[in-house]
């Protein structure tokens, strides 16, 4: 695994009440046990290590949301665009 | 004249309301007979790098000209929706100024945050301009009891006066405290509501950080909708024990029959059924009053993808049969989410709803979400013969209060 989804599943354990250390690329997100509040804090986490902006509303069902792999996969695409105002055309 | 209870009857003798559709409650009501909706895009401030561009503004409030006490204009905007509201509600309901028995009333008015423009304002000051010192007011206009002591010093009110804080439920609590009061004899009249003015740049940031607001519109029970949209504004009532206005020869509007309150104890953000379920049931209960008697039920309805389906699970379960027969909407689609003014403007929306024999739509409602199957009165209101309405306010925390009123006595 590279460094950004290294970080990305240390900020996921971070905010997991259990952390499990078998997180891989293709685990679920509804896996890890992960409520609403936990999402908007994991994003926020994300958008702050990696100065990003990550366009997401907690009332709709992301595809970028459903592993571990596709929010590396989202991260990684913004960090290359340099898009720092990802969210602003939301 | 007492409920069989040994309790008060406690009676709505005043209206006012600041809306995003209307700056005072005729107005209001008469938008939402035209289906208006008042969220748009932001005018009032600058912003900036948000994302989310929309919000039901109050526009064309003017304090010099809306607000005619010269100390209430030197309040923050929240108090300055108040004032005007609640000038409204008292000379709506005959009462003298300054009042007569002054230890005799309350003045409970809540705010969910307060000065919330002032502490923003009070902040760049301090930490982006480096000012030396804060506007003296800074203090006074930030307290979220600042409103209801403006409102009391304005009409000479010396009984309780503070503000009630429960989020998106504080009107509602105000006005249960307030008929509390009366009931049981403690004062004959009260000023009841709540205000709210949180449409600053910084405050919407601390919102958009917590991923709920939709950037297109408030469409509750809808398919498509994807959160809420913040407003701003009042709703405040005068509500007063039933002999007293008999006496001094007030126009009854409506009377306040029940009121339920409960919390979730669960969950910050997700809302429980249980707490809603049994606040509305409290309310019924203490209405003395049959679900099937409801006429209209003027829902939470965020427009959130958890609140709407969860309200809707808590009506089933409280009205049975009759949830299908009953007649719900959101007026959150029109006047936005007032957050801690909601349940005050949405009482008057009842009690008016009551008066006029007219139950106002939930607007934007082409396609109901498949898990939202009651009526909700969609984009077209109704003429009813209404004679018992219920108001649900659900706030973050699982705070849950619920009114039901009733047609004045006869």
């Amino acid at each position: 695994m590279d460094e950004v989804a290294t970080k990305i599943i240390d900020i996921l354990k971070k905010h997991m009440k259990e952390p499990k250390d078998d997180i891989e690329l293709s685990t679920p997100l509804t896996d890890l046990s992960i409520e609403s509040l936990d999402l908007a804090m994991i994003v926020f986490d994300i958008e702050d290590t990696f100065g990003i902006e990550i366009p997401y509303n907690a009332n709709e069902e992301v595809e970028d949301f459903k592993t571990v792999g596709s929010v590396v996969e989202r991260v990684k695409a913004l960090v290359d665009a340099g898009d720092a105002a990802g969210a602003a055309n939301a | 004249m007492t409920k069989a209870n040994g309790l008060r009857r406690v009676v709505v003798t005043g209206l006012g309301a600041v809306t995003p559709i209307g700056l005072d409650a005729n107005e209001t009501w008469s938008a939402m007979k035209a289906g208006k909706c008042g969220v748009g895009r932001i005018e009032n401030f600058d912003l900036e790098d948000l994302y989310i561009h929309i919000a039901g503004e109050v526009k064309g409030f003017d304090p010099a000209t809306h607000v005619s006490s010269r100390k209430v204009q030197y309040g923050d905007r929240y108090s300055w929706f108040a004032g005007r509201a609640a000038e409204e509600a008292w000379t709506h309901a005959g009462l003298p100024t300054p009042y007569d028995e002054p230890y005799r009333a309350a003045c409970i008015i809540g705010s969910g945050a307060g000065g919330h423009s002032t502490i923003e304002t009070a902040y760049r000051d301090l930490f982006i301009k480096k000012k030396k010192a804060t506007n003296p007011l800074t203090l006074l206009r930030i307290i979220g009891s600042s409103a209801s002591a403006h409102v009391g010093i304005e009409y000479g009110i010396k009984g309780p006066t503070f503000g009630t804080c429960s989020a998106c439920s504080t009107a509602t609590h105000a006005i249960g405290v307030v008929y509390d009061y009366i009931r049981n004899g403690l004062v004959d009249v009260g000023v009841a509501g709540a205000s709210e003015a949180v449409l600053t740049y910084g405050s919407m940031r601390t919102w958009q950080a917590m991923r709920v607001l939709s950037p297109e519109g408030c469409f509750p029970f809808s398919k498509k909708r994807n959160g809420t949209v913040l407003a701003e504004g009042a709703g405040i009532l005068i509500l007063e024990d039933l002999e007293h206005a008999q006496k001094r020869g007030a126009t009854i509007l409506a009377e306040l029959v029940g009121y339920g309150m409960s919390s979730d104890s669960k969950d910050m953000v997700n809302p429980d059924v249980e707490g809603p379920r049994s606040a509305m049931q409290m309310a019924l209960d203490d209405a003395g009053l049959e679900p099937s008697k409801v006429n209209y039920l003027n829902a939470h309805g965020t427009a959130t993808a958890l609140n709407d389906v969860n309200e809707t699970n808590a009506i089933k379960m409280v009205f049975g049969d009759h949830a299908k027969d009953l007649a719900i909407s959101s007026t959150k689609s029109m006047t936005g989410h007032l957050l801690g003014a909601g349940g005050g403007v949405e009482a008057i929306t009842c009690i008016k709803a009551t008066q006029e024999g007219w139950i106002p739509p939930t607007i934007g409602l082409d396609e109901p979400d498949p898990k939202c199957d009651l009526d909700y009165v969609p984009n077209v209101g109704r003429d009813a013969d209404v004679k018992y309405t219920m108001s649900n306010s659900f706030a973050f925390g699982g705070l849950n209060a619920v009114l039901v009123f009733g047609l004045p006595p006869a």
